[in-house]
């Protein structure tokens, strides 16, 4: 980490986007108490994290990226486990591993060894593990990858009914799209910097209101450049190897223009499409790439 | 419920739950003790003087013993917790990382009990009887599980120092130097003049001659203490390791 600045609203989800080694797992483990910082200071649920790390363990609720499960233990066996080392015992921790086994659809599996568990059943389970103590402040590590797109919308509708209840929480993530379905409010680290921060809208709308998106299916870029080139309304210009993004007042009402320069120009390009800004364009106009990942594909690692 | 409870009955279901941990463990000593006994026994007969009208195999119970609970088990399986990310969880939980350890130490008890209960009851199946009598086979019992507990803290420091299975697996091997260095095959004064230097500077030794003395000689307090010295001082000082690796992991 190179020196992050960071503040999170009561109540919201706030996401933390970037991509793999951009620091979000290192800064999730500072705040869990897990890795102590080397300089600077953090506080979770109002608890400085190096100062009182036991009072902030007993706040927070964590799923890190890497699913934490007992293979020898039933999912039942697992959550009663997990409530008694929050000090829920009894038959208290019975009806709460019995809750949120049914509550994240895990009621069939309970009396199973976590290791028969499909991959989105594992990720339930762990997301269950951190709620079994009601936390004020939830992290989710990339609480997706590796899922398919079934299962990964499961999690966003627990995420978002969590967080209905009045949990805080921090939600770190590499897919784009999951960012703009969840987060209130979002940061994008790169490098270990965050590059830019704000609601989601904020970001998109900094970057310009429409983007046209020349694909050059074998053109020289230079040449459809210099034969677009200056539109009325036009922001700025970024150039990927096959494709060229306008970043445009109005996208809709440029593109018959564009198509005439073109044929002017007498440059034969591929599709032309017109789209609003997405976060994937708000990383490229932070770090000049594309956010790897940005597609959000994943895999099941077994049927459910 | 402590959390020391909650992970030690976590960790003794485990064993009953994962077998292949333990099996293998257990069909070593009995092997030894079962070539041992057949190689050596005619060398020894039981009016050799050390064997006070005993079979060899009551020489060589004690090693086996020692081998049957002196394991890596919780090193593995802590150190497979690493590596699969339910460490995480525990260090997250609102617990002292300690009690992560002492809950591995509930199950190598508990294990212990039951490997040196089998390996005694092969023991019995070979002519062997315990001189200190029923009593003393239990302190025999109960030491060995002391001992394997106590010695657990090994493998676990490993686990947490290196974080790596097979470094953790193979640390299980220098106990081999350990239990050999000792009067394993004749006692003390048979040995040459090197090997009986660097027995008797070997605590294992001391761990043998305690619980062989209540299987031959019946009650011994000097060599029954001398065992659970080694025995404490082995566990307290692998344990304060352990715990001090476990407080700094990360940190």
């Amino acid at each position: 980490m190179r020196g992050i600045d960071l503040s999170l609203r009561q109540g919201e989800v706030f996401g933390f986007l970037g991509p793999n080694g951009a620091g979000k797992t290192t800064t999730v483990r500072m705040l869990c108490t897990l890795l102590p910082p080397t300089a600077g200071s953090a506080r979770v649920a109002g608890i400085d994290v190096v100062a009182d790390d036991a009072e902030v363990r007993r706040r927070i609720g964590v799923a890190l990226q890497e699913i934490g499960l007992d293979p020898t233990q039933s999912g039942r066996e697992l959550l009663e486990l997990q409530c008694g080392l929050y000090g829920i015992t009894g038959s208290d921790a019975q009806a709460r591993a019995t809750e949120l086994l049914e509550l994240l659809g895990l009621t069939d599996a309970a009396d199973r060894r976590t290791k028969t568990y499909s991959g989105g059943m594992k990720r339930r389970l762990d997301l269950a593990s951190a709620l079994v103590h009601k936390p004020e402040v939830l992290f989710l590590d990339e609480p997706t990858t590796g899922l398919d797109p079934a299962s990964r919308v499961t999690v966003w509708e627990e995420v978002r009914r969590i967080n209905a209840t009045g949990t805080t929480i921090f939600l770190t993530t590499q897919y784009l799209e999951e960012a703009d379905a969840l987060c209130g409010r979002l940061a994008i680290i790169d490098a270990g910097e965050i590059v830019a921060a704000g609601t989601p809208e904020q970001l998109k709308a900094e970057i310009g209101n429409d983007v046209v998106s020349v694909v050059l299916d074998g053109a020289d870029p230079d040449s459809v450049s210099k034969a677009i080139g200056e539109l009325p309304g036009l922001e700025r210009v970024a150039a990927e190897p096959d494709v060229i993004h306008l970043y445009l007042d109005d996208g809709a009402g440029s593109i018959a223009e564009i198509v005439r320069r073109l044929d002017g120009g007498a440059v034969k390009v591929g599709a032309i499409s017109v789209a609003r800004p997405s976060l994937d364009d708000v990383f490229l106009e932070a770090t000049g790439r594309r956010l790897e990942g940005a597609d959000g594909d994943g895999e099941e690692e077994a049927g459910e | 419920m402590s959390d020391i409870a909650l992970l030690g009955r976590r960790a003794v279901r485990e064993i009953w739950r994962f077998p292949e941990a333990t099996i293998p463990a257990l069909f070593i000593p009995l092997f030894f003790l079962a070539v041992n006994v057949g190689q050596i026994s005619k060398t020894f007969p039981s009016s050799t003087p050390f064997l006070e009208g005993q079979g060899y195999v009551a020489f060589q119970l004690p090693v086996s013993l020692m081998l049957a609970v002196s394991t890596a088990t919780s090193g593995l399986a802590l150190v497979t917790e690493i590596d699969n990310g339910y460490f995480d969880k525990l260090l997250v939980a609102p617990i002292r990382r300690s009690s992560i350890i002492f809950g591995r130490f509930v199950a190598d008890f508990v294990r212990g009990i039951g490997a040196s209960a089998l390996v005694l009851a092969a023991g019995f199946a070979f002519g062997v009887h315990v001189e200190a009598g029923v009593i003393g086979a239990i302190l025999l019992i109960v030491l060995s599980a002391l001992w394997g507990t106590a010695y657990a803290g090994f493998a676990m420091l490993v686990a947490l120092h290196t974080r790596n299975v097979q470094a953790t697996n193979t640390s299980f091997l220098i106990f081999f130097p350990l239990l050999f260095l000792t009067p394993n095959i004749v006692p003390f004064d048979r040995l040459t003049p090197v090997m009986e230097a660097l027995a008797r500077a070997n605590p294992v030794s001391y761990v043998i001659e305690g619980i062989r003395s209540l299987v031959i000689q019946g009650w011994d307090p000097d060599k029954l203490g001398a065992c659970l010295l080694v025995t404490v001082l082995t566990g307290l000082l692998l344990t304060w390791l352990s715990v001090r690796a476990i407080k700094n992991y990360d940190r």
